[in-house]
């Protein structure tokens, strides 16, 4: 099924939620306020039932989209517990203020109703759905240039005095050129786009501007003359901000029960670790989990933190990973000696759970960030070759283990050495980031695309069916040949040929991938500008 | 190792259960059925012979730990693996679930979208170790 089809059945739950939500909450607001209204003592019976109720709030108004709602009726939900285990009656003004309390509840769900009115929740919408990104722009004089420049690398832009309120063409991302506007006028224009990332270019290259433009809200920043490759580059990293993965973390500490309780404590802020006992499991631990972090115990029976360290260093492929160690070592000097033979950084035991979350969160951003930003192509910020390849074996073994199907795509760009002759290197490059550009958008979120060589690209496409790949990138080879792609004056068309392979077929990552690449060969045997599937060799 | 396929689902709010229907069965790719309460959840159990019991703590009726001590009661369901769902975020509370026998504990709110990546690696993990 269609990603868009689940968005379409949870948006339908969600509104089915909202509309009972909005009952409970009147219910409850009813009871407190009848209970307020009483002048003998309140039975617990009749505040064990509001808990009930605030319960149920709690845990699921997160799922249907309304976290602030969520937290809130936790809020209560203990409040009223605490009052039910202290025994002591709640007076009328508590039962008061929780009833207002209650009602402020109520408004923010109608407020909420009232901003989504049959719309997808735009996180879901922006770039995983079956449309391109869309800008718009507010260049006094410019806003033409700007937007063919920026529509000829596959963005969907329009002029933002074009852009109308409540109607369905909202854009992902408002660029404003505030050199020749008034600030009053284009802060005003930009309000009535609440939703849009905002990008501003700015005649002032100043701090000053600069500290303005971040407290304006602006997510990027560029001086005149303006760099439209770089905005573009800039504009990509916006707009593809992956749904992050949550951080993963590799706990190394013969305590289990104190491993177990770092499990628990990282896992209630969302990050995921998996912990081993046995320092010798450390390099199996590291290759099945791969974390963004370590955190090692300093002293183990048998192997000392720091001799652990030494050891995962050896191998270049950990080097991105920060190793920290836990220890109860406060001792300044042994501290340093530790560092001095490998390893990052020192958490010192006992640790508040608030310091620990902070600590792990900030290395394993930092090193996420790191290998990111080494593992991804330079002219189109595609992961590279040697990436996709591991992400094919991680997504072919999880298949294996679930019995799910991902499907592997490989794509050639056709007669790319003839664009390359007639327009030059330049035009080549942008022919390239085009491709990039359009599989980003069009794909899901969890997939993974890879510039596999010079013109040939890579997709990783986990859960997706065979037929559901081939018909995606069917499409997008559609789109792709009416692409108008501009060189100088001259208008030219380019396609691509393309392979796909499913987990089901292939068992092995290598296989898989000569699987695709075989199909995709086939097309291109076959005339060019079209997708061929890889059929096993019947049994 | 074997497969997550069969999911029973045991949750008394409606709403949710709709919602894990659609994280599990279309997202997720599991079988997925869905009980009410406690009391169905054992004989269903039974019946259906599900590879995971996704339960939810607090029900009206018999609760999520009690009709996880009935389910290792009853020699047809007794190894099912169990999944306990709650809203509650205590550690210490996680720790106890686990110690009578829960696989893991999913926190609520969960999200649609992860859910069934959760569970699976939940599985995984124990299967693993």
């Amino acid at each position: 099924m269609q990603d868009s089809d689940i968005q379409a059945r949870l948006a339908a739950l969600r509104e089915q939620y909202a509309e009972r939500l909005g009952h409970d909450l009147q219910t409850l607001m009813a009871q407190a306020r009848e209970l307020a209204a009483r002048q003998r003592t309140v039975e617990p019976e009749a505040l064990e039932s509001l808990r009930h109720g605030l319960h149920r709030i709690a845990g699921s108004a997160g799922t249907f989209g309304y976290p602030a709602l969520g937290r809130e009726a936790r809020e209560m939900e203990l409040w009223v517990q605490t009052v039910l285990e202290t025994s002591v009656a709640p007076t009328s003004p508590m039962l008061t203020t929780l009833h207002d309390r209650l009602s402020g509840s109520y408004r923010l769900l109608e407020d909420s109703a009232k901003t989504t009115v049959g719309e997808p929740q735009s996180d879901f919408e922006l770039v995983s759905g079956e449309r391109s990104v869309r800008i718009a722009i507010l260049a006094e004089g410019d806003t033409q240039v700007l937007l063919q420049s920026l529509s000829g690398f596959g963005y969907d832009c329009r002029g933002l005095s074009q852009v109308e309120e409540g109607h369905e063409w909202q854009p992902d991302v408002v660029i404003i050129d505030t050199s020749n506007l008034e600030p009053e006028v284009w802060q005003a224009r930009i309000a009535e786009v609440p939703g849009a990332m905002r990008v501003l270019i700015s005649d002032d290259g100043s701090f000053e501007a600069r500290l303005q433009a971040v407290r304006g809200g602006a997510q990027g920043f560029f001086t005149h003359p303006l760099d439209v490759p770089s905005l573009e580059r800039h504009l990509r990293q916006l707009v593809s901000l992956p749904q992050q993965d949550p951080y993963r973390v590799l706990i190394v500490d013969d305590d289990l029960e104190l491993a177990e309780h770092f499990r628990l404590t990282l896992k209630g802020a969302g990050i995921e670790s998996r912990v081993i006992t046995a320092p010798r499991d450390v390099l199996r631990g590291l290759r099945d989990f791969v974390p963004d972090l370590a955190l090692i115990d300093i002293n183990m029976p048998g192997c000392s933190g720091p001799e652990l360290a030494r050891l995962i260093r050896f191998d270049d492929d950990w080097l991105r990973i920060p190793l920290v160690y836990l220890s109860a070592e406060s001792d300044v000097q042994r501290q340093a000696q530790a560092l001095a033979q490998a390893g990052d950084d020192f958490l010192v035991k006992p640790i508040a759970d608030v310091a620990l979350v902070a600590a792990v969160t900030a290395r394993a951003q930092r090193s996420r960030q790191l290998s990111q930003a080494l593992a991804c192509d330079g002219l189109t910020g595609l992961i590279k070759h040697p990436a996709i390849k591991e992400l094919i074996e991680i997504e072919q073994s999880r298949t294996q283990r679930s019995g799910a199907e991902a499907c592997v795509v490989m794509i050639d760009i056709d007669r790319f050495k003839s664009i390359n002759d007639t327009y030059g290197h330049g035009t080549g490059d942008y022919v390239i980031r085009l491709l990039a550009n359009l599989l980003r958008q069009r794909l899901r979120r969890v997939d993974h695309i890879g510039r596999y060589g010079g013109e040939e690209f890579v997709a990783v496409l986990p859960a997706c069916s065979l037929e559901n790949a081939r018909e995606a990138i069917e499409r997008i080879r559609e789109s792709f040949a009416q692409m108008e792609c501009v060189a100088g004056k001259e208008v030219f068309h380019v396609t691509f040929s393309a392979g796909v392979a499913s987990t089901l077929d292939w068992t092995d990552a290598g296989a898989l991938l000569e699987a695709a690449d075989r199909a995709m060969y086939d097309a291109k045997q076959g005339g060019r500008d079209q997708v061929r599937v890889a059929r096993a060799a019947s049994p | 190792m074997k497969p997550l396929q069969r999911i029973l689902h045991v949750e008394d709010d409606i709403s949710i259960q709709e919602v894990a229907k659609v994280a599990l069965e279309i997202v997720g790719g599991f079988e997925v059925r869905s009980c009410d309460d406690g009391q169905s959840a054992i004989s269903c159990a039974d019946d259906w012979q599900p590879d995971l019991v996704l339960l939810d703590v607090m029900m009206p009726g018999i609760d999520g730990p009690t009709t996880l001590t009935r389910l290792r009661e009853q020699a047809s369901t007794q190894s099912i693996p169990v999944i306990f769902m709650t809203a509650k975020v205590q550690p210490s509370e996680i720790e106890h679930y686990r110690a009578i026998g829960a696989l893991d504990v999913v926190i609520k709110p969960f999200d649609p979208m992860t859910l069934s990546t959760q569970l699976r690696e939940i599985w995984e993990r124990s299967h693993a170790g």
